[in-house]
């Protein structure tokens, strides 16, 4: 990870709530967090839904423009005040000249891919309470992170159930 | 121009728009109602002079692509009146003085921070729009202007003179902003 946080060349400071992605922009940087925390949504009918976070030390992308060079519609925006190394495509592209470094994404991929699965079926899964305790059991750092109401949404449950949930 | 391009750099006016509304809303109250002169706004009062603008285009806006009937074309041509219009908007060096439509205009009227919420929620209204328009003609596509509804601009330029005219007003905040500093500083 060292490596490819050191391409970077230009940092951002963004204040609690800006944004740094809106809907319809394309976006193929990489962010690696460096302090704070972000969050990524898609608005669906005036309401927002929380598809993703990230804190200290992960990479966030919009990774359907990253990889399409299209628009996205996702919305990346700061819950608190946040510091992001940008890494732009290009930069990517020249660090994976190298064989060692294409393992290295590759294993980083296979590792979204994993995600992303355990993610469709936290989605999938009725029971809220069952929904909690995965990603309870597979994150316990987001509860110290990110506040109870981005995760209720991003849980698909009201504030009052998660914080329910949290005591029992 | 290349339409894409053109809405690329208006998605990115409106992040930029946004991120500094959503700065504002940590200022005091007491420093956002602070006017510099009899007769000129306060900073809230330049933030509801949009929203009033926003309350009348963005319907109208949203209206022209809904009853569009035309397809996303690649390049967008301005036009005479609409071109005018969007430059005249752009601040000079020193911000020059425009005369204001007595029904935009907000001095005195009793405001709070909730203009500030309500200015966000119009930014995520002209995003959504923003994207929308992308299926539509920004050429063939008129707007309604709000000085006459016999004058109508191509949507592309609307789009550019209503983000030009937020801009010049935010300009304009900053100003105020800069002189509410100095001043509190030198008393």
């Amino acid at each position: 990870m060292k490596d490819i946080i050191e391409l970077s060349e230009k940092t951002i400071i963004l204040g609690r709530n800006e944004y740094l992605k809106v809907k319809g922009s394309v976006d193929t940087n990489i962010y690696f967090v460096e302090s704070g925390s972000l969050r990524v949504f898609v608005l669906d009918d005036c309401e927002e839904q929380t598809i993703r976070f990230g804190y200290k030390e992960n990479l966030v992308v919009s990774l359907d423009s990253f990889l399409t060079d299209k628009p996205s519609d996702f919305f990346i925006q700061a819950i608190k005040r946040t510091v992001v190394k940008i890494i732009t495509k290009q930069q990517l592209q020249t660090f994976l000249k190298t064989e060692n470094n294409i393992t290295w994404w590759t294993a980083i991929l296979e590792n979204l891919v994993l995600q992303q699965l355990e993610r469709e079926v936290d989605i999938l899964t009725t029971s809220p309470k069952q929904r909690y305790e995965r990603i309870l059991k597979r994150s316990p750092q987001l509860f110290q992170e990110i506040p109870l109401r981005h995760i209720a949404n991003y849980l698909r449950m009201s504030p009052e159930t998660l914080s329910r949930l949290k005591k029992s | 121009m290349q339409t894409e391009k053109l809405t690329q750099s208006l998605i990115e006016s409106e992040r930029q728009i946004i991120n500094k509304s959503g700065n504002l809303k940590t200022i005091h109250l007491k420093f956002l109602s602070c006017r510099q002169s009899a007769e000129s706004w306060n900073i809230l009062e330049c933030l509801e002079h949009l929203n009033l603008y926003g309350d009348f285009y963005l319907p109208e806006i949203e209206a022209a692509i809904k009853n569009s009937g035309t397809k996303g074309e690649a390049e967008f041509k301005s036009g005479f009146l609409g071109n005018y219009f969007a430059k005249s908007m752009l601040p000079k060096d020193k911000l020059n003085k425009m005369k204001t439509f007595k029904n935009k205009n907000p001095l005195n009227k009793p405001l709070d921070k909730t203009v500030i919420d309500k200015f966000t929620d119009q930014q995520l209204k002209l995003i959504e729009l923003l994207n929308q328009s992308k299926n539509v003609s920004l050429n063939k596509t008129k707007v309604k202007t709000s000085i006459s509804s016999l004058i109508k601009l191509k949507l592309g330029d609307t789009f550019q003179f209503f983000i030009n005219h937020i801009n010049r007003h935010l300009k304009q905040i900053e100003k105020i902003e800069n002189e509410i500093k100095t001043s509190s500083i030198s008393q």
